[in-house]
């Protein structure tokens, strides 16, 4: 066990107490090293000041999201903020180390922040008690760095459209790196997203293997697994008896009616299987997690977020962005660069900016549009928040066809966004940021005023 | 981070793209925009029409069928599609509003069809799905049913069957099941 | 899917126990069985440098519920702790840092048991260790005195106690475990897509007789019949077929893709949909299930051991002997029992499960009466014996760790011949010179570049005039032996998860070093 290769020396005693809190930190900051870019890199007072000012948004306080609160405050960060809508369960307990027994049913964007914030001097951290898709623009703008800690696909893709839309070539603090982790099991991701430059969750899709799908019909008539007699109950009985107003997957005692409607329904076809454990795992989808795995993870994403924001060595991002961690059999990594997706629906194509006459009617408007060279259009369709115009299906033609001698000011007002697709086109869209260039005056200020809403 | 920032500029030149204006307003989400092109190449024969009850929602709207062969002929069948912002990474819902007697189709409405469940790919368009519905009233399938009463119909008798399914569009009552009336 | 092979007694109606709810997430990867091996055990962490990899650890050991932990730390709280350890607050200044780190590790669970020893001079870790074999696993951080290690070590061997060192300094880290002897895993957790054998080639009359049941009329089934046969069943009755006419088995990659055409043209194709899902399954099957099994080269290197004394008498070694017979007599390992999801009528389906399970018990029957005749098999629990016959195919020996310096030279040249290919192979570069020089620094926390690169070249004589061991020793100097808590955090939840697989003795732990470079984000494990 022991080996012969040391530097000899005897242990230091313990180092005195007037040793600064963040000595070790300052090991990296003050002090330049052989992967660190000089052009980037600056050990001065006011640069390691730096990370002390930055905002960093943590998104999800749960099993990534406690780990990544506990790391950022350890790595220097001072003024971060966390939102989650979750409330506290006790199946969380066995990884969600910030919160105890007596939390239970607490929020954990609250308890979360209060407890870091107890334990780690100096440090503020805002908690938000809501859904991402609560918060406006304004609300990501004011941040350096976003962080994620989530378990849902849908949350993730949203956040990073939100973040894609947020860059503004005029504007440099309007780019915010995504950094984003998730874990199954003994398993999980980091990457790291720079938002319209590198490859996004969007180009990344096809990373998250959809979850397996059972036909209906196999439930409804010929079901061999327990998994098919709990979607049975789950989808088709459920439905048909309606035994309480509306199903609640953290109710037990809706659970338990499952559990029981599936084990009948097992009975009945021999099948051998189902347990209550099996129910929930199936109607939750719940997926596997430990508090190790969650620490790697999240120790991953907050040791870019620290380099990203310190400069002190060389960060996931620009070359490779995305790290794989399986710990099942041995130990694997993967560390390699994600492509970015030209025809990627979110970042593959941002909208242009296009002066346009508000004056114009629609129609004249969607001829301008063909002359476009980029364009070409033959048939375009044109949306705004509201349906501007179809060509097709026939009923929607002719539900939006009177906006087409509507003018535009009338429609969207400056600075709206709009998309515009064209079967020629094939899978290529474009998504269009109007510029008005003129005063436009409805001349129905009571009913229209210009807003689209 | 100043250099994230040069390698946007260095983009920017690269593709030598207008800059962006003004304030920001609201956006055209991705799955609205996939919507609106599935829409527009929708090729709708003459038997299927659409109705969009928020012509500015195209994510929810409805879908008659009038099968002009087979076994369904004359009926209007009735079905709703709930497009989810998740669009096209999760399928869409579609559910009959009707009470039908159809092996493929469950008296709740739900709908065994593969593209809308397993063999669902973000590939796939409204229009295949659309398609799908519709080779459900020419060949309903007797041997993967939702309804098992009428798929063994279908599978022992199939001009039993056929009476089964016209005096159920009419409104009719086959084995105890009242059927809601379909007919034009 | 799930297997399932236990009998369908209907369960109790109740919902789960309250340890149940707590534990849900982690009981989904290792059972009540793994839970159980945790609450049983007691882990030693010797605690030293800025401290906090090995908390880090401990907290994600107490989380899922470790029966007691002990940390010994001559350490008493600094400022420097509360920048770099979340076990510690401003009340903790000046006091015994184990004794801190436990009372706040304590409150994450309940269920836990900790205790603290201030190691000072009259408490050593000499005194820790003596005579006391009340520890599952050992883990030591660095830096920590060589004489110590030994003390250590000699626990290890007379215990037989697993011990893991951990070094985390700056932007890099790594791990090392010692098992003591050889660590043979039966519950591995093989990937989903792992394949089951299912005895296709050499099916036994049960599975013969049931398939020719379905299949002798197979022109004349209806549709519905015809669409719902087992793609087991359906490649069984092509295999009767291609042997009447080839008197062979398709072996060949060539006869396989015909046999596939065969199976392809089986299905009706008169229908709406133009084919039939069945046929479809049953012809993509084909390559992976016509085959016949061959012995992974882990499940080899259990049959090729030869167990000392000692370890012949484990239930382990007993049971891999009664299934090694198995094999020579059978030329097969026993049937795992379990049929894959496939489209097919619930009842012929349940029927032809319990025709694998009928078999997978018989194979077992026969192991367990080889079992009952060993002279230590007596004992032997048989669902020890029904977990190893189902798991056969992927169990895994890890061999225990020993030191050898002459190795060492050895894997440092093959590395760096590695390394100078790298560029045309694609492959990132080696991580054993972060190894090589935290190693260097293992008794002391400060060192200069030169000063390590003058210990790494007593075994890579290169090392001084490589750029890369150059950067790296800086690298190195320049945390001065002090951690950065995500690079801490990362290594301790690695450290947590091989503690896990090595106390429930479940999954596959690492063989030997693992070692993470912060900068890359990377991990690399070697057998040093």
């Amino acid at each position: 066990m022991s080996q012969p290769l040391m530097v000899s020396a005897t242990i230091p005693g313990p180092s005195p107490a007037m040793a600064s809190r963040w000595q070790y930190l300052d090991n990296v900051r003050r002090h330049t090293g052989p992967f660190t870019d000089p052009d980037m890199f600056d050990t001065s007072e006011a640069a390691v000041a730096q990370i002390e000012k930055m905002k960093i948004l943590v998104i999800g306080a749960g099993g990534l999201g406690c780990e990544i609160l506990k790391n950022l405050a350890l790595s220097g960060f001072k003024q971060i903020h966390v939102i989650d809508m979750d409330t506290i369960d006790v199946s969380n307990l066995n990884r969600q180390f910030l919160f105890r027994q007596s939390d239970v049913g607490k929020s954990k964007a609250e308890c979360a922040a209060k407890f870091v914030e107890k334990r780690v001097k100096g440090v503020s951290i805002t908690p938000h008690n809501c859904k991402i898709q609560d918060k406006d623009e304004d609300f990501y703008m004011q941040f350096t760095l976003v962080i994620c800690g989530l378990d849902s696909i849908e949350a993730r893709r949203w956040i990073n459209s939100t973040l894609v839309d947020l860059v503004d070539e005029e504007n440099q603090d309007s780019l915010k790196p995504l950094i984003d982790g998730g874990t199954e099991g003994f398993k999980g991701q980091s990457r790291v997203i720079y938002p319209t430059i590198t490859s996004c969750i969007e180009c990344q899709l096809d990373m998250h293997a959809p979850r397996a799908a059972v036909p209906l019909c196999t439930l409804a008539t010929i079901p061999r697994q327990p998994e098919h007699c709990i979607e049975w109950a789950h989808i088709m009985a459920w439905e048909q008896e309606k035994p309480f107003p509306k199903l609640d997957n953290d109710d037990p005692e809706h659970i338990t009616w499952l559990y029981k409607k599936a084990l009948a329904r097992a009975q009945e076809f021999n099948i051998p299987g189902v347990t209550y454990s099996l129910t929930q795992g199936v109607v939750k989808n719940i997926i596997p997690a430990i508090a190790s795995t969650n620490a790697i993870i999240a120790a991953s994403c907050c040791n870019e977020a620290f380099k990203i924001a310190t400069n002190t060595n060389p960060s996931l991002g620009a070359q490779e962005n995305y790290m794989m961690y399986s710990g099942n059999d041995s130990i694997y990594t993967y560390t390699f660069k994600h492509e970015k997706k030209d025809d990627c629906p979110v970042c593959g194509n941002l909208a242009r900016g296009l002066d346009v006459d508000p004056n114009l009617t629609l129609q004249e408007f969607i001829d301008s549009l063909a002359a476009r060279p980029e364009a070409q259009l033959k048939k375009p369709s044109i949306r705004a928040q509201k349906t501007l115009y179809m060509q097709s299906p026939e009923s929607l033609r002719l539900q939006t066809a009177p906006n087409l001698d509507k003018k535009i000011g009338d429609l969207v007002s400056n600075g709206d966004e709009i998309g515009v697709t064209d079967p020629s086109l094939g899978r290529v869209d474009f998504k269009y940021k109007l510029r008005f260039t003129s005063d436009f005056v409805s001349k129905d200020k009571l009913t229209t005023n210009g807003d689209a809403n | 981070m100043l250099k994230i920032w040069s390698m946007k500029q260095k983009q920017q030149q690269d593709a030598n793209a207008d800059a962006a204006a003004g304030t920001r307003k609201k956006k055209v989400t991705a799955a609205q925009l996939r919507v609106q092109k599935d829409l527009s190449e929708l090729a709708l024969p003459s038997t299927m029409k659409t109705e969009f009850p928020d012509p500015d929602d195209i994510l929810n709207f409805n879908l008659s069928i009038e099968p002009d062969e087979g076994m369904y002929k004359g009926g209007r069948f009735h079905f709703t599609f709930v497009i989810s912002q998740n669009f096209p990474h999760e399928a869409p819902k579609v559910k009959c509003t009707q009470k039908i007697y159809h092996p493929n189709i469950d008296l709740e409405g739900n709908v065994c069809l593969n593209i809308l469940r397993e063999d669902w790919k973000p590939v796939l368009n409204l229009n295949a799905i659309i398609v799908g519905l519709q080779f459900l009233f020419l060949e309903p399938n007797a041997s993967d049913p939702l309804n098992k009463e009428a798929a063994e119909d279908l599978r022992s008798n199939r001009e039993g069957f056929k009476r089964n399914v016209r005096s159920s569009m009419g409104g009719g009552t086959v084995k105890n099941q009242t059927f809601e009336r379909v007919l034009k | 899917m799930t297997e399932v092979i236990t009998d369908p007694t209907p369960p109790i109606l109740h919902g789960p126990s309250d340890k149940e709810k707590k534990y849900d997430r982690q009981l989904r990867l290792w059972a009540a069985s793994g839970q159980q091996a945790l609450e049983d055990a007691h882990i030693l962490l010797l605690n030293s440098g800025s401290g906090a990899v090995g908390v880090e650890t401990l907290k994600n050991l107490v989380l899922p519920g470790i029966g007691q932990f002990t940390i010994a730390d001559a350490g008493v709280v600094t400022e420097a702790d509360l920048g770099v350890n979340f076990f510690l607050d401003e009340d903790s200044l000046g006091n015994s840092r184990a004794e801190c780190c436990v009372k706040l590790l304590q409150e994450l669970n309940p269920d836990v048991k900790g205790h603290w020893l201030p190691l000072q001079e009259t408490l050593t870790v000499q005194k820790v260790l003596k005579n006391d074999a009340k520890y599952t696993l050992i883990i030591y951080t660095y830096p920590i005195e060589e004489t110590d290690l030994d003390f250590v070590q000699e626990y290890s061997i007379k215990h037989k106690v697993p011990v893991i060192s951990v070094h985390s300094s700056g932007f890099y880290s790594y791990f090392r475990t010692y098992l003591p002897g050889n660590f043979p895993i039966v519950d591995t957790h093989p990937d989903s897509t792992a394949t089951t054998d299912l005895r296709l080639l050499t099916p036994w009359e049960e599975l013969s007789k049931f398939s020719s049941e379905l299949t002798g009329d197979i022109d004349n089934l209806s549709a519905h019949e015809h669409g719902h046969l087992p793609y087991l069943v359906i490649l069984l009755h092509f295999l009767e077929k291609w042997k009447a006419e080839h008197r062979s088995l398709p072996s060949t990659y060539k006869e396989k893709t015909a046999f596939r055409s065969l199976v392809t043209a089986g299905a009706r194709t008169d229908n709406p949909e133009g084919g039939e899902e069945n046929f479809d399954e049953a012809a993509a099957a084909v390559l992976k299930t016509i085959s016949a099994p061959t012995l992974s080269s882990s499940v080899k290197a259990v049959f090729d051991y030869e167990p000392n004394e000692l370890e012949a008498k484990s239930n382990f070694w007993i049971i891999a002997s009664a299934v090694k017979q198995f094999y020579e007599k059978h030329k097969q390992l026993p049937l795992p029992g379990s049929v894959p999801d496939m489209k097919a009528q619930s009842t012929v389906y349940v029927r032809l499960q319990n025709i694998y399970k009928k078999k997978a018990r018989q194979d077992v029957a026969e192991v367990l009466s080889t079992v009952r005749a060993h002279p230590g098999g007596k004992d032997v629990d048989e669902t020890e014996v029904e977990s190893f016959c189902k798991n056969a195919a992927f169990i895994k020996l890890i061999h225990g760790s020993e030191a050898n310096p002459e190795s060492i030279k050895t894997l440092t040249k093959s590395e760096a011949e590695n390394d100078a290919n790298a560029e045309m192979t694609m492959m990132p570069l080696s991580l054993l010179p972060i190894y090589l020089s935290l190693h260097a620094t293992s008794h002391m926390s400060t060192a200069s570049s030169s000063d390590i690169l003058a210990t790494i070249d007593q075994v890579y004589p290169d090392a001084s005039t490589t750029p890369r061991y150059v950067e790296i020793s800086q690298e190195v100097a320049r945390a001065k032996g002090g951690e950065l808590h995500n690079i801490s955090a990362l290594t301790g939840g690695m450290v947590a998860q091989e503690v896990i697989k090595i106390i429930t003795k479940q999954y596959i732990p690492i063989d030997n070093t693992c070692i993470f470079d912060g900068i890359t984000s990377r991990t690399q494990v070697l057998r040093i």
